[in-house]
């Protein structure tokens, strides 16, 4: 009951005027993002920090969830009409909805993904609003031992458990982890990798990493294979409707989608795909039409879209309560709380409540708002897929180049985001995942913090991490998850050979 | 990692740029653990600024020498599938070439000639690597973006980019 009157007390804050607003601005930009290829909701918020230093925080982390929300609404857009999937939770929706869209049933299925999405987000914003603070309860007792091993288990999940190459997804995230060693050690004031140079003292800000990776890499790299020829972006008369049949063949779907996504948005398990993937797989299972499934079934898309959109949601939790992100949008969120002097995790709910809450509750009306949005106006979107690509991604250069440039108004910075431009390049070509750079872009110095302040409290015995009893445990996780698909997959090598 | 060389894509031989990559990451791994040996143990610290760089550049290296080896034994990366790609276009390396080009006159310029004209530069070159050849129309919408772009930020956000040439004028 306590929530409850907490996330009162937040839609209060997040119900006035100019909350409103930048709640608006905020679906708005994300689903323009979501739609848009070469840009998407981490790029975005990372794009938008440095000009909404200024706005206070309420409204700030209002216009990102907003975005964040959004970009997943727009993403199935893109996927239904063009069959291109920007992101990898996409590819299953560009699988069935791309089918039905050919067949002229854009309509049914861009509604029944916009309705999912909508479902499941407030259904996941729910379990959030429940969720979050037992878990901030109990989380509130975690000592640093156990947090340096909670974050060693997200790496390994996010990295190697899930990834198809754990070798690939761990130099991506020693990479990070170097990436973020550069500059000043806050605890000794030693300068570590700064070659010297002046402007590395303070580190290289994680803006630049982001967006050298998604936008300056991915530009280069469209550009080295990019598609020629007219697209076939598949028209769409009218607004996104649907018939009762479909709403029939929907609901099911859309429930089992939320039911899969929210957990593994909330455990590390490394994003959306996996839920995704689950939900397609059941849906083809309980159909009575499993022929149907590959030629357009509006179960394939309803139900991995929910997923999708509830995992959105599970991300928020140990996000907002344990301050874990699990996807590279997460942290990039949480670097925007790091910015305003704020670290998430348990008690942000005490010392941040109305922020917190207001954040949550925003999260309800602007699920109502992307809704709206979408249904009527899915023809507007799509319009969005003919814009000419060379002005399109000339475009999302120039905003990088502003919003890295703004940082520090240095040209250093410009030299070191067209560096990390061309390590995203390397990295799309070479199967390097992206996500777990961010994260330990983002993690990595909490990690050394948390290992020093561990090792401090126990006089330097590495024991520490072994003889309490919940850091055990976790490590023990973290060890499993790295070890044991290994294990399983060379097990069901040799079975095959 | 023992895993078997995949079915679909394996191809006899060793690939030349994955092996760069492979030998590159190891190379950075190694640099990284030898820039972290130069850092002090620091005074009064039960563990110093080195400890954690020397965990993460063994580990970098490591990883470095398993990858070298995978690929040594005949694995190689397939490259990501984006929108707007088309993986059985031949590969334009020429393209990524002028983006990075135009990216870093536009950069180096930035200052004197001014924000406008830097980042027009960028534009037109990331539109010309795109295949975009209307060049009246690229060059005034490459204008148009930067000016707008510069009013925006400096008007509206009260942010300083430098003027450059146009100083005066805007």
């Amino acid at each position: 009951m306590e929530s409850l009157t907490s996330l009162f007390a937040g839609f209060e804050t997040a119900l006035s005027p100019l909350n409103l607003l930048w709640a608006l601005v905020g679906v708005t930009l994300g689903t323009l993002v979501g739609v848009l290829p070469g840009i998407g909701p981490a790029l975005t918020v990372a794009l938008l920090l440095p000009v909404t230093a200024k706005l206070p925080p309420v409204s700030a982390f209002i216009m990102f969830a907003g975005i964040y929300y959004g970009g997943m609404f727009g993403g199935s857009t893109t996927s239904i009409l063009l069959n291109t999937p920007g992101e990898s939770a996409s590819i299953i929706t560009a699988l069935e909805g791309n089918k039905m869209a050919k067949k002229g049933r854009a309509a049914a299925a861009l509604a029944t993904a916009a309705i999912g999405s909508f479902i499941a987000g407030t259904i996941g914003t729910l379990l959030l609003t429940f969720a979050a603070p037992a878990i901030a309860d109990i989380a509130v007792q975690i000592t640093p031992g156990a947090k340096f091993a909670l974050i060693m288990l997200a790496f390994v999940t996010i990295s190697a458990t899930f990834g198809a190459s754990p070798l690939r997804g761990l130099l991506s995230l020693f990479l990070g982890l170097a990436v973020g060693l550069v500059g000043t050690d806050l605890q000794s004031g030693q300068a570590r990798f700064t070659l010297g140079r002046p402007e590395l003292l303070d580190g290289i800000d994680f803006i630049t990493v982001v967006i050298g990776l998604f936008a300056i890499g991915e530009t280069l790299y469209v550009a080295s294979r990019l598609r020629k020829g007219k697209d076939n972006v598949i028209k769409l008369e009218g607004g996104a409707v649907m018939s009762k049949e479909d709403w029939r063949r929907s609901w099911g779907p859309w429930l089992r989608g939320t039911a899969l996504g929210f957990p593994f948005g909330a455990i590390p398990a490394g994003g959306a795909e996996i839920p995704t993937f689950l939900s397609y797989t059941l849906e083809k299972r309980l159909s009575k039409h499993p022929e149907e499934f590959g030629n357009g079934a509006i179960e394939g898309v309803a139900g991995p879209e929910a997923a999708n959109n509830a995992s959105a949601a599970g991300v928020l939790v140990p996000l907002l309560t344990l301050g874990l992100p699990t996807s590279a949008t997460a942290a990039i969120l949480l670097a925007a709380f790091q910015q305003y002097g704020l670290q998430p995790g348990p008690l942000l709910f005490i010392t941040n409540g109305d922020l917190v809450w207001g954040l949550i509750a925003s999260l309800y009306i602007g699920n109502a708002m992307l809704l709206a949005l979408n249904l009527p106006l899915a023809p507007v979107w799509a319009r969005l897929l003919l814009i000419p690509r060379p002005f399109l991604y000339a475009g999302i250069l120039v905003f990088s180049t502003v919003g890295v440039y703004s940082l520090n108004n240095s040209v250093f910075d410009l030299g070191l985001l067209a560096l990390f431009g061309v390590i995203g390049y390397g990295m799309r070509r070479f199967d390097f995942p992206v996500t777990p750079a961010i994260i330990a872009v983002v993690l990595g110095p909490t990690a050394e913090s948390q290992f020093r302040t561990a090792l401090q409290q126990s006089n330097g015995d590495m024991s520490i991490f072994a003889t309490q009893p919940f850091t055990a445990f976790l490590m023990l996780c973290a060890l499993a998850a790295l070890v044991v698909p290994q294990i399983l997959k060379f097990r069901a090598a040799r079975r095959a050979a | 990692m023992t895993q078997p060389p995949p079915t679909s894509s394996a191809r006899p031989g060793v690939s030349v740029p994955d092996l760069l990559v492979a030998l590159t990451i190891t190379a950075l791994g190694i640099a990284l653990l030898i820039g972290s040996r130069e850092i002090p143990f620091g005074m009064n610290a039960v563990v110093g600024p080195r400890v954690f760089p020397l965990i993460v550049s063994v580990g970098l290296t490591a990883l470095g020498v398993l990858l070298t080896v995978s690929v040594l034994r005949g694995d190689r990366a397939e490259p990501a599938a984006e929108e707007d790609t088309d993986m059985e276009a031949p590969v334009n390396l020429a393209a990524p070439g002028i983006i990075l080009g135009g990216f870093l006159l536009g950069a180096a310029v930035l200052t004197s000639a001014g924000f406008v004209i830097g980042t027009a530069i960028m534009y037109f070159s990331v539109a010309w690597a795109f295949g975009e050849r209307r060049i009246g129309l690229m060059a005034f919408v490459a204008l148009a973006v930067a000016l707008v772009t510069y009013l925006a930020f400096t008007r509206g956000l009260d942010l300083s980019l430098p003027a450059g040439v146009l100083k005066g004028i805007l």
